[in-house]
């Protein structure tokens, strides 16, 4: 009997052997922000295109996890620590953060992948922003814009034109709050808002040039275009372009005013573009910011803000999974379904592809227009600025436009972190 | 009658959970302190040299500056409120005491995220109800950005953190109370004195001991309270609601300086310590 039954056991185990595949698959881990709703609302597509790729890639199989963008940054930061990163990831903030994962050996360089899978179509900007010391350590996909989302049907109502110069803005800011309305749906309660509104300005009055002097050069915040940047912010608060009590309301909350039609316009990104598109009750209309400073060309502050990475500690057979999934999720074929089904915008889309494609008219109008400029767009601050500096900026901003401080004061409390971060070897620069 | 032998194996295991989930964190943590970290990675043995830092945030004087403020407005209005009600409650029929007490204690049992939630919109600029309120009494020119105004911040926030800590300060004074030997209330009464002098002299002195409690209780509470800010403020606007577990938060998970983010919190748990210290001997005289 006992004979028997090891016979069957020994029979049953070679048939499951014969049935288990000779190569195993490669199980990616991943974790990324893709919701279905409110910031980077591109989950759908998220899942239609792991399914494409995992088909186009027999033996890859990604095992995803889908981690809220407002906690992302701290989850991935405690993964890392403990080495436990996932084997791919997509996070923001970008540039300096990565730089500084890049900087302690926690992600894998990219170089090789650039080359075996041409990614050419990132371009020297956005290389350098996912660059620490030469070489690359992320890839780039979306990209960010901000630009000015307006009420048509208000703009209308009041006369109003798409101001075509910053006095014609100011002009119909100040229209607009004299009819009652509320010029600027503002609100930095969450504390980053204020940040890329004041990157949007500040490139608008120093111009990329000046900015990469500070940044990446010896300049000062004290340098006069960035001192023009904190007035014009603090004045944008003195004038009452703002609601009452901003620093006390949420930055879904004044998407809410604006949507509900109490204010005019609103400054933010193209990230926030489904939830604008189809909470508009009105006719929603997009336009570009026009230069503050006498001189500076037109653009807008843009970035990818955030960038697949792979894990240092990934297996290498991994590391050739993940790469070749990526360059899947960034093949030109599949940019209409980020476009179409997640309201995210891949690098190397042109206008005249969004024209072709069935979005919202929102989407084609805000990228036709941040796309005019792509030599002159500059860059967002805290996505920039090491996390030192930018936990300075945050509070410092608060208190600039809430009247706390003055251009002054924010500008030496910025200078006096950055020296230190740049001491500390904090920095990044592409 | 169970063998100290016996009762050391019970406790055992209890032990074993508390030195594995608060003993090595905490030391774990003191260690961290003596580093030096980048982005989550140690970099090189720091020695004190996170401690010496202290001296210069002027972020992390702020944020003790503002617990210290807390301990005060908790010391005195919760108990005090506490108090007053717990006296008038405990004159009560049973049935009141019990529908009563559960309302007030209702507060206590919303976890103090949601309570953040609930005050962020009651609170808020364009639609809170705290400003509706005002405007519907005809002072709506005292309406203001309650959580947004470097004058009220910190002080809204600590209605809410009253507001949930008040019916617990209800429920204990009330215990104590009824515990209170009848016969003291009827002598003072027999002797002409009034409610308020009852209370005075009387009530407050017997109930000296719980007070002390609910300070000392409150003092701790005070100073390791985070959820309440985070959900709110964040710690702003600037520096106004910033507290040492905020500063501890963003040090650690935002800034990735983890030998620094440590050695604050070391600093907070020799405070809460030291607390907790003083209240077991004051208690104990007591």
């Amino acid at each position: 009997m006992k004979q028997l039954l090891k016979t069957r056991l020994v029979a049953s185990t070679m048939l499951v052997a014969s049935i288990v595949p000779a190569s195993a698959e490669t199980v990616i881990t991943q974790w990324d922000q893709f919701a279905t709703s409110g910031i980077t609302a591109a989950g759908p597509a998220m899942d239609e295109l792991i399914a494409a790729c995992e088909k186009a890639l027999p033996g890859t199989k990604i095992l995803r996890t889908v981690v809220p963008s407002i906690g992302i940054r701290e989850s991935y930061r405690l993964a890392v620590s403990a080495d436990k990163a996932p084997d791919l990831a997509y996070t923001w903030p970008a540039a300096s953060v990565l730089a500084g994962y890049a900087r302690t050996g926690k992600l894998a360089p990219l170089d090789a992948y650039y080359a075996k899978y041409k990614w050419d179509g990132v371009n020297a900007f956005y290389r350098g922003r996912n660059s620490y010391k030469g070489s690359l350590y992320g890839v780039p996909m979306e990209q960010d814009l901000m630009g000015v989302y307006y009420n048509r049907d208000l703009f209308k109502k009041l006369g109003l034109e798409v101001p075509k110069t910053y006095a014609e803005f100011q002009a119909v800011a100040a229209k607009v709050k004299e009819a009652g309305y509320v010029p600027i749906a503002f609100g930095n309660r969450d504390r980053w808002p204020a940040t890329n509104t004041l990157s949007l300005i500040l490139g608008l009055t120093a111009g990329r040039d000046a900015e990469e002097k500070v940044l990446f050069g010896d300049g000062s915040w004290n340098d006069p275009a960035f001192k023009k940047a904190a007035e014009t912010i603090a004045d944008w608060a003195t004038q009452g372009y703002f609601p009452r009590g901003f620093n006390g309301i949420g930055y879904d909350e004044a998407n809410a005013l604006f949507l509900g039609g109490r204010a005019a316009m609103t400054v933010t990104g193209s990230w926030v573009l489904q939830d604008m598109a189809r909470g508009a009750k009105f006719d929603l209309g997009v336009f570009m910011l026009p230069p503050i400073a006498e001189g500076v060309p037109a653009g807008t502050m843009w970035g990818e803000g955030s960038q697949w990475q792979i894990a240092a500690g990934a297996p290498d057979a991994t590391k050739d999974a993940a790469a070749a999934y990526v360059d899947c999720l960034i093949s030109p074929e599949h940019r209409q379904i980020w476009v179409e089904k997640g309201f995210l915008v891949p690098i190397g889309t042109k206008a005249e592809d969004l024209a072709g494609w069935n979005t919202l008219p929102a989407v084609k109008e805000f990228y036709a227009e941040g796309l005019k400029t792509p030599d002159t767009n500059f860059y967002d601050l805290h996505t920039t600025l090491p996390e030192s500096v930018t936990q300075v900026l945050y509070p410092e901003l608060q208190r600039l436009v809430g009247g706390d401080a003055t251009p002054d004061d924010f500008l030496n409390a910025m200078q006096q972190s950055w020296s230190k971060a740049v001491a500390n070897g904090e920095r990044w620069q592409p | 009658m169970m063998s100290q032998r016996t009762a050391i194996l019970f406790v055992l295991p209890a032990l074993a959970l508390y030195v594995a989930f608060v003993g090595i964190p905490i030391l774990q943590v003191a260690a961290y302190s003596l580093f030096s970290w980048d982005n989550g990675s140690v970099t090189g043995f720091a020695g004190l040299a996170n401690f010496a830092r202290l001296i210069d945030d002027s972020v992390f004087w702020t944020a003790l500056g503002h617990n210290g403020i807390w301990v005060l407005l908790t010391l005195a209005f919760p108990l005090l409120i506490g108090l007053l009600l717990a006296s008038i409650l405990a004159e009560c029929s049973p049935r009141t005491i019990r529908v009563l007490g559960a309302i007030y204690f209702l507060p206590r049992t919303i976890p103090l995220v949601v309570a953040g939630i609930i005050w962020g919109w009651i609170y808020n600029p364009t639609f809170g109800l705290a400003n509706w309120a005002l405007d519907m009494v005809g002072l709506g020119a005292l309406g203001g950005a309650w959580l947004a105004e470097s004058s009220t911040a910190l002080y809204a926030l600590n209605v809410v953190g009253a507001w949930t800590f008040f019916g617990f300060c209800v429920l204990i004074y009330l215990a104590a109370i009824q515990a209170i030997d009848p016969s003291l209330y009827e002598a003072a009464q027999l002797d002409g004195a009034s409610w308020i002098k009852r209370f005075r002299f009387v009530t407050v002195p017997l109930l000296k001991p719980t007070t002390l409690f609910l300070g000392l209780y409150a003092a701790i509470e005070a100073m390791r309270f985070f959820d309440l800010v985070w959900a709110t403020t964040q710690g702003g606007p600037g520096y106004d609601t910033e507290v040492l577990t905020t500063h501890i938060y963003k040090t650690f998970f935002l800034v990735g300086d983890f030998g620094y983010a440590a050695a604050l919190s070391v600093v907070l748990l020799a405070i809460v310590l030291t607390v907790s210290g003083v209240s077991y001997r004051l208690l104990r005289s007591a």
